[in-house]
């Protein structure tokens, strides 16, 4: 969702429960999805574009949030108009743009604490089942919106890098080093949460 | 603080990365210095059961760092060299609260905790802010709360100044001096550790020194210049 940080208020969505937002976000994720009519979709989108700037995310930090999604729906859009319609692409516009604010919305009034402990509570019964460990997934989840921010940097780092010894940017040679980077802290970052004693013990020795 | 290395040994396949040692720490500051890669990280990790011995035992306080492990990691707190890797949470006051989280704490002690200890370290004023726009200095400092806040007796702290200016450096050590808990310190910035009460230096993966901090560190820096 976004890049992840939410911002102060008190906004009825801020006090909304995040397992109502979620909900709520589902439904809408699955009936826009049976939607193809732009009375309806247009509407919608106009809707989103109320509720994503009213959360208190001030202009610029919600434009700029949009942008890396953005991207891929206008990739998306693009081949959808080749090999279906121009009519199919536009309502596939407003359907995306319009779940993505929403989307924006629900992370920019939920703290991600808050996202952890209910999707952990939603887990319990596959936990109790032993499907899951509800309480990992919650993590995991919340890890990805803590660490987006980070990779983000590191794809800044290794552009400048690359302007630094006069070589073009490219998204292949930035991908590689980015990939090596993220995977280096994933190691030293599953360690620390062992250190805070987040994850059950290991009884093994080192091999 | 009572620790204990019987025979401890660390490899990785056929490599031996810290070979066998016996001694005991019980000071209130110690130093580990030693060149990279001389085995002061793995030493350290073996401490609180992140590294296992594969020879030996390690155990502290009598917690036996394998088959204690849960306990061990509550006793012996371990502060990364980057803190960007163990602030967990984007927010300051939700990372300093995840650990007690976990600890099943009820919120009102939480909040009693989390507050208490962002007093004592005087960042307060930070707790609604976003980790990833934190200063060094600041980062190190949440990162030191996030774990002191637990209440573990021990800190091991990797290089906590690494990568600081001259102000920010100045800041972990006088947060380091003025600790409750016991610190175990690897660092290369000398000054830092140069009034600890002992200090190891490891070369190789093996101990070659240990003592009081100014004999050990003079001998590290002679060996060093050779």
């Amino acid at each position: 969702m976004l890049n992840g940080l939410n911002v102060e208020g008190s906004t009825p969505l801020h006090r909304m429960s995040v397992r109502t937002k979620l909900a709520i976000l589902l439904v809408l994720g699955v009936a826009l999805y049976f939607v193809s009519s732009l009375f309806v979709l247009v509407p919608a989108f106009v809707l989103a574009v109320g509720i994503y700037f009213t959360t208190g995310l001030p202009v610029r930090d919600g434009l700029s949030r949009l942008k890396p999604i953005l991207f891929t729906i206008v990739i998306l859009l693009i081949a959808t108009a080749y090999l279906a319609s121009i009519r199919e692409a536009t309502e596939a516009f407003f359907r995306l743009m319009a779940l993505v604010l929403f989307a924006g919305a629900v992370t920019a009034t939920t703290a991600t604490g808050d996202f952890i402990d209910e999707i952990t509570r939603l887990l319990q019964p596959l936990d109790r089942l032993g499907l899951v460990r509800a309480a990992d997934v919650g993590l995991a989840f919340g890890l990805v919106l803590r660490f987006v921010p980070d990779i983000f940097n590191h794809y800044q780092a290794i552009r400048e890098a690359h302007r630094a010894r006069g070589l073009k940017v490219r998204p292949l040679t930035i991908l590689a080093p980015l990939i090596i980077l993220t995977l280096k802290d994933a190691d030293t970052i599953a360690m620390a949460i062992d250190a805070r004693g987040f994850r059950r013990p290991r009884t093994d020795r080192n091999k | 603080m009572d620790i204990r290395f019987s025979g401890a040994s660390v490899s990785f396949g056929a490599r031996t990365v810290l070979q066998p040692l016996t001694l005991m720490l019980t000071e209130r500051r110690i130093g580990i210095i030693g060149l990279n890669g001389s085995g002061k990280t793995t030493f350290a990790r073996l401490i609180n059961g992140l590294v296992k011995p594969t020879t030996g035992t390690v155990s502290v306080n009598g917690l036996d760092t394998v088959r204690d492990e849960g306990a061990v990691l509550a006793a012996a707190g371990f502060i990364f060299q980057n803190p960007q890797h163990q602030i967990i949470m984007p927010i300051v006051h939700e990372d300093i609260a995840f650990g007690l989280k976990n600890r099943g704490l009820k919120t009102d002690e939480i909040e009693r905790r989390s507050a208490a200890v962002l007093a004592r370290f005087g960042i307060a004023h930070l707790a609604k802010r976003r980790v990833h726009e934190l200063s060094g200095g600041e980062t190190q400092l949440v990162a030191i709360s996030s774990v002191v806040v637990t209440g573990p007796g021990i800190l091991i702290l990797d290089e906590p100044t690494n990568q600081l200016d001259l102000k920010n450096r100045r800041l972990i050590e006088n947060t380091i001096a003025g600790l409750d808990e016991h610190a175990i310190v690897i660092s290369h910035d000398l000054p830092l550790i140069e009034r600890f009460e002992r200090v190891l230096w490891f070369h190789d993966g093996k101990l070659v020194g240990d003592g009081p901090a100014p004999e050990t560190i003079r001998a590290y820096r002679e060996a060093a210049e050779c």
